[in-house]
């Protein structure tokens, strides 16, 4: 007995598996494990107080992210004045409690089991690919295991087949303990309930779906079950190709705005696996298929890691060293500069590069240049968010941290999927919605969260595309004219002139439901008991997504969105808010970082004399005041020849943006167009330069994900190109007479540490030493901000803002009667340059249209078949798919493969505030496809 | 006048005259259309559309008139 040692709480390592999940309580007590003395919260499982002072019980079906379940009498032990051999996995400590974990009854009790569950086990460990790496092996070991007294002869499951229908991993049941780790990871940790156990006593086995392969069933292949695995049952093919991993780097994921941490285990050079970290902030251990899994495209062969050149788009490329491939881009747009002005170049800057990559170039497009006509992918998708956020609140980011939503009494999502957009997250929400919480979703479809296992929205408003304004102020009138308003906090925290004159604007007749219903498609009453329940809950929290922002009115309806928020008290502490769900990993960090034409880092107007001069001096150059253009103002003066040369980082516009004959002719009005990216995409073909770009597993900086959350990204192997992406920009500069000498990332972010108040305590060590931080991070916040505008707004006051409806110019008509709206689809990724590229394409081949079965019907359109779908900009083909996921009228469809075209039929209609393109509403027709269909 | 020029101002007309019919507080709004150009638009833009509001008044709506006045 140990008498002597005592428990720090600061030592435990919670990186390694504590057994049960901890528990929350004021109450703490102090129990005895083996002698020492441990004070842990009320609730807490004996085998995790033993776990926090070392002292690991043996277990099989017990891991820290899943309930304790009990099952298999591993972690029996004996306590004082209690009878019999209790499982320490669902025995909560009590006060006094003292526990042995090592006695000889014990040690024969624990080898027991383990010889029952090994006389049903392949006895193959030299040639298992979990040899090393199997916690059933460590058990065996750990309880003393050296015989098996029934032999193996006995009926067994040694011939169960292996199902390797799944692209990622294999299902050998013959090495099941049927520990229903995995049942339970799908459903506590991923909420999707494919898994079971079928069968009773000695036949029970684990069951995707109704006993089908992986494949076929409702699995999503977010690998929570086969990091929960504790043999070699559920097993990653690419550790059974290559083996064990050797070595691990952690690293951010280069995927959605949830920005889930992992950890990359590898062979030499070579990445085995990814393994989302359970410290990492925004996912603690969850992940999806595509950060799990779709990582290949990074050393897929279709990547281009040579520079190369071509005098024209007409010439084929030739590849070149950097050296000839950056002078000859630095002449091109020098040349551009000294015949047609500075004002004639510009770039664009990417989402998917890290903080430190997009920060180089827009300095290089603002110092080197000599102009502000820098902006970024965010133009097309959270730029409302940017503007709405910064005119309620006072800054343009999110108000929470995840976790938050472990509180929330009520979720309103409003055009998002976060179940196939935000998977990580969405299932973070599941769980909450399982607990209980409310859910109101506002979205034309019905997405998975309206109805899928143990989780119905008992609020789901099927507005017709582009009225979301009109939902949200009928909505605020429900609450203004019942009184439901937050009178203190509103007194407190806002600006009340603004109020008064909102409260005045909503709760005009024709913001009412009724009013409003017609236009909406949602009836009176059902908005009315959404409205309620939303203001009378308790905690509300608004989530969102692209179709809130990609409509005529985005930036109103973000801020719509605040006023909600601000009237109904939900703002400023845990499990409310309002909160953007970023499309892509970096998008909060490449707005943070400058982007804008219009602003410096850190969301500063570039007509800021005071900010203007502080970037002058530290920057050595004259900083121009006036904003520059945003992507379609550029593209516009490409057509009319005043706009001439630009670089686009990891960008393919000409399948992301709207009206693609549009970006076409003015990428092609250009002299010189230089991309920088893994492959040579759609844009690249109207390119004259190349310069080849980095995965997200050579890079070295920071992602900032939708709650304004920091995260390193470590090399994980060796750039492929030789060159960081940063460095390569810095080439581009110098070469254009700005050098920008820096030795390392961590240089680059301590410059924009000086440059940034938000940022200015951020730093690669404190990032090294916290694992993230939420910005602000200063020396208010030395540690960051999880939640915003707790005491007061960031602008000081909350400024309400009055949101009338404007009705989007694009309407459906007799020629195009219907209304189309896009998305995406959980195994595919944007324009699908990665997931195209991976063996998500198992389940999403091509982009189909979703079409409701009267529209289908009235059309002659069957399900599988070629339709053709017009819109006064243009025309493409896909197959129908006859869905009741949607509302008659409306015709959905995703974006993920280019020979879809899918913004071949997209117009030029825009945010009125931000040009953030309406995406999510076209008119169209519907004709079955005629003659032969490739 | 080109068909690339007639593309470049007809934007610029119809972002002009859809800031005008968006712009929330609906009190002063040739002023806070000129506040916004001035955060927003470049130069180059507010000239071109300072042009168009001569050559062809009627095709901005009459607060996007009021806002060039201050512009």
């Amino acid at each position: 007995m140990n008498m002597v040692q005592q428990f720090d709480p600061a030592q435990v390592d919670y990186s390694q598996d504590l057994g049960t999940p901890g528990a929350e309580s004021d109450v703490m007590v102090t129990v005895h494990i083996d002698g020492m003395p441990v004070s842990v919260p009320e609730g807490t499982s004996v085998m995790r107080a033993a776990a926090m002072v070392g002292a690991n019980i043996p277990k099989l079906c017990a891991t820290d992210n899943l309930n304790a379940f009990g099952s298999c009498r591993l972690c029996l032990v004996e306590i004082e004045g209690r009878p019999g051999t209790p499982a320490s996995c669902t025995t909560p400590c009590a006060e006094g409690m003292s526990v042995h974990t090592q006695t000889s009854r014990l040690d024969k009790l624990r080898k027991g089991v383990m010889e029952l569950y090994i006389s049903d086990h392949p006895l193959d460990c030299l040639t298992c690919p979990a040899n090393g790496d199997c916690e059933l092996q460590d058990m065996a070991g750990a309880v003393g295991l050296r015989d098996v007294r029934y032999g193996m002869e006995g009926e067994n499951h040694l011939d169960r087949g292996k199902d390797e229908s799944n692209p990622y991993f294999t299902f050998d049941s013959s090495k099941c303990i049927v520990c229903s780790r995995c049942v339970r990871a799908c459903s506590e940790v991923q909420g999707t309930f494919a898994l079971t156990i079928a069968g009773r006593g000695f036949g029970s086995q684990v069951s995707p779906s109704e006993q089908q392969p992986f494949l076929d069933s409702e699995c999503v292949s977010c690998g929570a079950c086969v990091q929960a695995c504790p043999t070699a049952t559920l097993q990653e093919k690419s550790v059974i190709d290559l083996g064990v991993p050797s070595r691990k780097v952690k690293t951010t994921c280069a995927y959605c705005g949830v920005g889930c941490s992992f950890t990359a285990e590898l062979r030499g050079d070579e990445v085995v696996r990814m393994v989302p970290d359970k410290q990492g902030g925004a996912n603690e251990g969850h992940s999806c298929v595509k950060g799990r899994f779709a990582w290949g495209y990074a050393q897929h062969q279709d990547r281009v890691t040579t520079p190369m050149i071509r005098d024209s788009v007409e010439d084929e490329w030739r590849p070149v060293e950097w050296d000839e491939a950056i002078s000859f881009a630095a002449d091109r747009l020098n040349a551009i500069k000294a015949a047609h002005g500075v004002d004639a170049i510009g770039g664009i800057t990417s989402s998917r590069c890290t903080n430190e990559e997009v920060y180089v170039v827009q300095k290089m497009v603002r110092a080197a240049f000599g102009t502000n006509n820098v902006d970024t992918c965010a133009r097309v998708c959270h730029s409302p968010t940017g503007y709405g956020l910064k005119q309620t609140f006072g800054t343009s980011a999110g108000t929470q941290d995840f976790a938050s939503v472990e509180h929330t009494d009520v979720m309103m999502v409003i055009g998002a999927n976060p179940t196939d957009a935000h998977p990580v997250f969405g299932s973070r929400m599941k769980r909450r919605l399982r607990e209980g919480a409310d859910l109101i979703v506002i979205d034309p479809r019905s997405i998975d969260l309206v109805r899928s296992p143990h989780i119905h929205a008992e609020h789901h408003l099927p507005l017709m595309p582009g009225t979301n304004v009109a939902v949200l102020n009928a909505i605020s009138h429900v609450i203004a004219t019942e009184g439901l308003i937050e009178e203190a906090f509103v007194a407190e925290r806002c600006d009340m002139t603004s109020f008064k004159a909102w409260e005045s604007f909503i709760r005009l007749p024709e913001n009412s439901p009724e009013a409003l219903a017609e236009i909406t498609g949602v009836a009176a009453e059902s908005l009315r008991a959404a409205a309620r329940a939303f203001a009378t809950a308790g905690n509300g929290a608004i989530y969102y997504g692209l179709g809130v922002t990609e409509h005529s009115q985005g930036s109103t309806m973000v801020m719509a969105m605040a006023n909600l928020a601000m009237a109904t008290g939900n703002i400023g502490r845990v499990g409310v808010g309002v909160n953007p769900l970023r499309g892509q990993n970096n998008v909060q960090g490449a707005c943070d970082m400058g982007s804008f034409p219009h602003e410096f880092v850190g969301y500063r107007h570039v007509s800021d004399d005071t900010v203007r001069e502080q970037f002058s001096t530290i920057w050595g150059v004259n900083l121009r005041d006036d904003p520059g253009m945003r992507i379609p103002n550029m593209l516009d003066s490409a057509l009319s020849g005043s706009f001439r040369g630009i670089y686009i980082q990891g960008e393919d516009i000409a399948q992301s943006d709207p009206s693609t004959q549009h970006v076409a002719a003015a990428l092609t009005a250009m002299d010189c167009v230089i991309v920088q990216d893994l492959f040579l995409n759609e844009t690249a073909k109207f390119a004259h330069v190349f310069l080849p770009g980095t995965s997200f597993l050579e890079k070295d900086g920071t992602f900032t994900n939708a709650e304004r959350r920091i995260n390193r990204v470590r090399p994980v192997m060796s750039s492929r190109t030789g060159f960081s992406e940063w460095e390569a920009t810095c080439a581009l500069s110098e070469a254009m007479g700005y050098p920008m000498p820096y030795e390392s990332a961590a240089e680059i972010m301590d410059e924009i540490a000086e440059l940034t108040p938000t940022f200015a305590g951020v730093s690669f060590d404190l990032l090294d030493r916290l694992g993230s931080v939420q910005w602000p991070c200063n020396d208010q916040a030395p540690t960051g901000t999880p939640i915003m505008h707790k005491d007061r707004f960031v602008r000081g006051e909350g400024q309400f803002v009055t949101t009338p409806y404007v009705p989007t110019d694009e309407r459906s008509t007799r020629k195009f009667p219907l209304l189309l709206t896009t998305g995406r689809i959980l195994s595919q990724y944007n324009v699908g340059a990665q997931t195209r590229r991976t063996d998500n394409v198992i389940w999403h081949g091509e982009d189909v249209l979703d079409i409701h079965e009267a529209d289908a019907e009235a059309r002659g359109v069957k399900d599988g078949e070629w339709v053709e779908i017009a819109s006064r900009a243009g025309e493409t083909r896909m197959r129908a798919r006859i869905s009741d996921d949607i509302p008659a009228g409306v015709v959905y469809t995703t974006f993920h493969h280019p020979i879809s075209g899918t913004n071949v039929i997209t117009t030029d209609n825009s945010d009125w505030a931000t040009n953030c393109p309406e995406y999510k509403v076209t008119a169209v027709e519907i004709r079955p496809a005629s003659g032969q269909v490739a | 006048m080109s068909t690339a020029m007639d593309y470049q101002q007809r934007h610029l007309v119809k972002m002009a005259n859809q800031i005008a019919g968006n712009i929330p507080v609906r009190a002063d709004v040739p002023e806070r259309i000129c506040a916004h150009m001035r955060q927003f638009w470049t130069p180059v833009m507010q000239k071109s559309l300072r042009q168009i509001a001569a050559e062809t008044p009627d095709s901005l709506c009459l607060e996007v008139h009021a806002a060039l006045e201050n512009l």
